[in-house]
């Protein structure tokens, strides 16, 4: 019995995501909408399992994204040529991006989880930019030209079911991904991992004084935020657009976007990326229409009041509201 | 051959590295006096280019008055940007301090982006140049040098010699010591902070003497990042160390290129890049308990 309380705040998440994709398949024309809005709320969640819980912002997140599309992209185009293979060049790039993202938040982690706050910051925000220059400079990967395997995905899959995945069966596996993301960070924050990274954020040295590793948290945290990224990249960046450009995947404004989710939503709640995700996608979509161009110049302010007024975000103060009443077991 | 080369390219490594220190001395003496890291240092840079930009070619007003101009409009920004929300961060944690700058570069970034567009301009300042031999330095770039060490020179005297720079000084050393003796500490903060934001905008005036077609309101990035290795080689909080952080940075960025564009195959252009983020971590590997005592 005591299990089912545990995961009821799962409940408003999944509904959220099953509704999106209900939406999808039933309503013309909503299929693009929903696809962005899971992106968003995928990237949310995926961020929030290390900016949420440990307060750490990680200005490179993208470049886990970036190498994850890579991972994808290699598998795609240095596997092509083995016909037995077939359709598992798909699912060695999952494994591919899975690794290269691991190995990538390892090296990235082993020197910057070492540093606090500012420090911390600083040494993140020229990951994506070191590691895209090293792909550009050193002509690793095609460098600058990027990849573009449109024909070795047709090739493979035939050009029906490339098709397919591309537009449908990527979509679903964003979906996938986002209830993953949901799932571990609801599994996290019941763990001794939740409790001693809510230590580390209200207090670090306390923290260590108390006997909490809080660097190995600290790693599994960012290790799983960055696995997650990976997966993304190759599923709603490699597999929905069969290209990668170095200048494309290493964009910080993929970085801002997620800092964005998490804080309007709550960073370190549950709910919090989905709802973050859902303002934020909405809006821009939305903004796009009305005032293309102008979606930065109107977030960026709106960061800031956020910041200013509201630092606790829309889910943060839903907590504070419902405190006390039935819905506090399903908004966390 | 190659030593003349190397030679030449480190002459202006120096020239280029005296104003990037000054382009980062905004950066430390902010952090140093509020610990508050400005994620949209560059952004700042980027509107003094686009204040010389504007004053050059709209007005035909000559860069050398852009500086004082840009350092104006800087103080500006630093007293709306510290006023509206860094004032009500400081206590607040790291992060929030660090998303406000970050949106408060994005804003500008967009702002400039609506006022001039986003394609990439230049202007052309042609006061002559002189032949060193195994190089040939513009003398707008000798400018930008000595204006630089000149501007670095000044902020010097102002923290020695006035009373301001002093409160400053002392509210650096202890800011609950510096309250107790009657000095204005958030005064010292508003002023500090709109002293390094000046400071930041001036020098986008002098890096736009190198840049002479790279201005775009999305410019600034690159400049962050050099800023952040700049400051963390000079030790982050003072606007000294920040300056000949920047001259070392000059000198390894025009000397690590010689050296890569010797190497088949590679773009040493972006090769120059990498290196940066690779010293930035590197430093910060090495002697983090030393750059985090500093704090």
């Amino acid at each position: 019995m005591k299990q089912i309380p545990k995961y009821f705040p799962l409940i408003p998440v999944f509904a959220a995501y099953a509704i999106m994709f209900l939406v999808a398949e039933n309503m013309e024309g909503m299929w693009q909408l929903m696809s962005m809005l899971l992106f968003y709320c995928a990237l949310g969640q995926a961020f929030n399992v290390f900016m949420g819980m440990t307060g750490y912002v990680d200005f490179g997140y993208v470049a886990f994204l970036g190498v994850g599309t890579y991972g994808m992209a290699l598998s795609i185009t240095r596997l092509v040529q083995y016909e037995f293979l077939g359709a598992w060049i798909i699912v060695i790039g999952f494994g591919l991006a899975m690794v290269m993202s691991t190995l990538l938040s390892m090296a990235v982690g082993a020197v910057a989880l070492r540093l606090r706050g500012a420090y911390f910051a600083i040494a993140t925000i020229g990951v994506n930019e070191g590691f895209r220059f090293l792909i550009e400079g050193a002509r690793i990967w095609n460098g600058s030209e990027g990849m573009i395997f449109t024909a070795d995905l047709n090739k493979v899959l035939g050009r029906d079911t490339a098709a397919a995945l591309c537009t449908y069966w990527a979509d679903i596996m964003v979906l996938v991904i986002a209830a993953l993301a949901a799932f571990v960070t609801l599994v996290y924050m019941r763990s001794k991992i939740g409790y001693a990274l809510t230590a580390l954020r209200e207090d670090e040295d306390a923290a260590k004084v108390m006997g909490i590793n809080v660097t190995k948290y600290k790693i599994i945290a960012f290790i799983t935020s960055a696995c997650f990224a990976g997966l993304l990249g190759a599923t709603a960046w490699a597999l929905k657009t069969p290209y990668v450009f170095p200048p494309e995947v290493f964009e910080i404004h993929y970085t801002i976007e997620a800092i964005i989710i998490v804080m309007l939503g709550g960073a370190g709640t549950l709910l919090g990326p989905v709802v973050g995700g859902l303002v934020y996608g909405i809006s821009k979509y939305y903004l796009s229409i009305f005032l293309p161009g102008f979606q930065l110049l109107i977030f960026a302010p709106v960061i800031l009041v956020i910041i200013v007024l509201f630092p606790e975000g829309i889910v943060g103060m839903m907590k504070a509201k419902t405190k006390g009443t039935g819905m506090a077991r399903f908004i966390v | 051959m190659f030593f003349e080369q190397l030679g030449g390219n480190l002459i202006q490594g120096v020239v280029l590295g005296a104003v990037y220190g000054m382009a980062t001395m905004g950066l430390s003496l902010i952090f140093g006096v509020l610990k508050v890291v400005n994620v949209g240092h560059g952004a700042f840079i980027m509107v003094g280019a686009f204040v010389t930009l504007f004053l050059f070619s709209s007005l035909g007003i000559s860069p050398i008055i852009a500086i004082p101009v840009a350092f104006m409009v800087g103080m500006g920004l630093g007293f709306i940007f510290y006023y509206t929300t860094i004032r009500k961060l400081i206590k607040a944690p790291e992060l929030a301090t660090l998303l406000a700058t970050f949106s408060i570069g994005v804003l500008l970034e967009e702002l400039i982006k609506l006022i001039f567009g986003s394609e990439f301009r230049g202007y052309n300042w042609a006061v002559g140049k002189i032949d060193l031999g195994i190089t040939v330095l513009p003398m707008s770039k000798l400018y930008a040098c000595i204006g630089s060490i000149l501007i670095a020179v000044l902020l010097f005297l102002w923290f020695k010699k006035t009373r301001a720079g002093s409160a400053v000084r002392s509210v650096v050393e202890d800011s609950e010591g510096a309250r107790v003796c009657g000095i204005n500490v958030g005064g010292a903060y508003a002023l500090s902070f709109s002293l390094g934001i000046g400071l930041t905008v001036a020098s986008g005036v002098l890096l736009t003497m190198f840049i002479p077609v790279g201005i775009n309101p999305y410019m600034g990035g690159g400049y962050t990042l050099k800023a952040f290795v700049i400051a963390v080689l000079g030790g982050l909080s003072s606007p000294y160390g920040a300056f000949f952080g920047g001259l070392v940075f000059g000198l390894i960025e025009n000397g690590s290129y010689t050296l890569f564009a010797y190497i088949p195959g590679v773009e040493p252009f972006a090769l120059t890049r990498f290196l940066s983020f690779v010293i930035l971590l590197v430093i910060l590997l090495i002697r983090p308990t030393g750059i985090l005592s500093a704090k």
